[in-house]
């Protein structure tokens, strides 16, 4: 969700320090399950919401960037209404949607540099003890987020390939070279990474 | 800055990347040319110990680039032939802000190196821009900023032009050209290191020439069409 998806602004949430905000979107998560009444739930979902637009957004693009997940709550709640009760479904779209809109509104107001040095400090007690290299992990989950689009850019032109050649694309022939020359520009991407000096040791 | 060779050779599973190379550069400005396979990118990556010597040394204003690997890297600045590649993180400021969290600066001076490097090349605008959106020529601006961000004394550029439209090939150029580092070209675009002080000619893992850019860019031709 942190695909350089941060936005500019001074609100509340943009004041508020990183790790003030994943612990919010942690005990929301944690909160939201153990709450399953609608008079508590509904109201958490509505904040979450106002929380979202609350970050200079605008709808549209709040919209844009939840739909599809939103939508997958949509089937999961779904699948409550008819296998379970109409009750326990809007339980279940409140609780996942207000987190959804919670994480995005987190997502909004948060750079992935201060995300990662976020990682990178709650690492750090691990790495005392031998466990972690806490930069390293900041990086990787940078270059994760970095490199998503890359992928699927890469896929996409794949699937072309196999448009214009007049092959059927199939997950068999498309994923194959994606994980050929994924691999073949994680070499390039670590020579990079050493190039710049980005690895202090 | 003196970049020397001593009987540098590469091999990679026994094949021979680079045969021994004897060479001192010192020139502000130098081009390598040669055919696809011919050792050039071996031959610069060894300048910033992306490939260490099998044999002999290379060192890089006295630091040899094994022994002093990471003082000899901090001097040289490299453009990989997709500078996309070598974009980190998602947006641009935050990745040239990152080369210089790793020296360890302070937020303020991050935040005005940052500034300045962007202005320097006229690409303040795309500060907040998503690197993966950037067209060919402002993927090429920003490598080269968030390299020379961190003050490196030496940039190499690996095909800089290739794949780029005509305008962006003259905008790199003009940079280029521009640039007060010491720079080391690796090239096809023969146009690009016409006014250059030396050009080398690899063949084979060889050094095949090394002159001003007319005689080694006519040695090149002979060699491509044999």
């Amino acid at each position: 969700m942190l695909n350089a998806l941060d936005i500019e602004g001074d609100s509340p949430l943009h004041r508020m320090p990183v790790r003030g905000k994943l612990v919010l979107l942690f005990s929301a998560a944690v909160g939201l399950f153990v709450v399953s009444d609608l008079r508590l739930l509904v109201p958490a979902l509505a904040l979450s919401a106002w929380l979202l637009l609350s970050t200079g957004i605008g709808t549209g693009q709040a919209f844009r960037r939840t739909r599809f997940v939103l939508f997958t709550v949509l089937l999961v709640a779904a699948a409550n209404y008819v296998f379970v009760s109409p009750h326990e479904a809007a339980v279940v779209f409140c609780r996942l949607a207000a987190l959804v809109l919670l994480a995005a509104a987190v997502t909004a107001t948060t750079g992935i540099s201060a995300f990662m040095d976020e990682i990178a400090r709650l690492l750090t007690p691990l790495e005392r003890y031998g466990f972690v290299r806490a930069a390293d992990v900041s990086l990787a989950v940078g270059l994760v987020i970095r490199f998503v689009p890359e992928i699927l850019s890469r896929y996409r032109d794949i699937a072309e390939a196999h448009r214009a050649r007049g092959l059927p694309v199939r997950p068999l022939t498309t994923l194959v070279p994606l994980i050929i020359l994924t691999l073949k520009d994680a070499d390039t991407i670590a020579m990079a990474i050493d190039a710049r000096g980005f690895r202090r040791h | 800055m003196d970049i020397v060779f001593t009987a540098a050779t590469v091999r990679y599973a026994g094949r021979v990347a680079l045969h021994p190379l004897d060479l001192a550069l010192s020139e502000r400005r130098i081009g390598i040319v040669g055919l696809n396979g011919s050792g050039k990118t071996t031959m610069a990556r060894l300048i910033n110990g992306l490939v260490k010597p099998t044999e002999g040394s290379v060192t890089v204003d006295g630091l040899d680039t094994v022994a002093d690997e990471k003082a000899a890297r901090g001097k040289t600045g490299f453009i990989f032939q997709n500078p996309q590649h070598q974009m980190i993180l998602p947006i641009l400021a935050e990745d040239i802000a990152f080369g210089l969290k790793n020296r360890g600066l302070a937020k303020a001076e991050i935040a005005e190196r940052t500034e300045a490097i962007l202005s320097r090349f006229n690409i303040a605008y795309l500060a907040r821009r998503r690197v993966h959106e950037l067209s060919g020529g402002e993927t090429q601006l920003a490598a080269i900023a968030s390299v020379l961000v961190t003050g490196p004394d030496l940039l190499i550029l690996d095909e800089p032009t290739n794949q780029l439209d005509l305008k962006n090939r003259a905008l790199i150029e003009r940079t280029v050209a521009s640039l007060p580092e010491q720079v080391i070209v690796i090239t096809h675009d023969l146009a690009l290191i016409e006014g250059f002080d030396r050009v080398l000619v690899f063949h084979e893992g060889r050094l095949a020439a090394d002159s001003r850019p007319a005689e080694a860019i006519g040695a090149y031709r002979k060699i491509a069409a044999c």
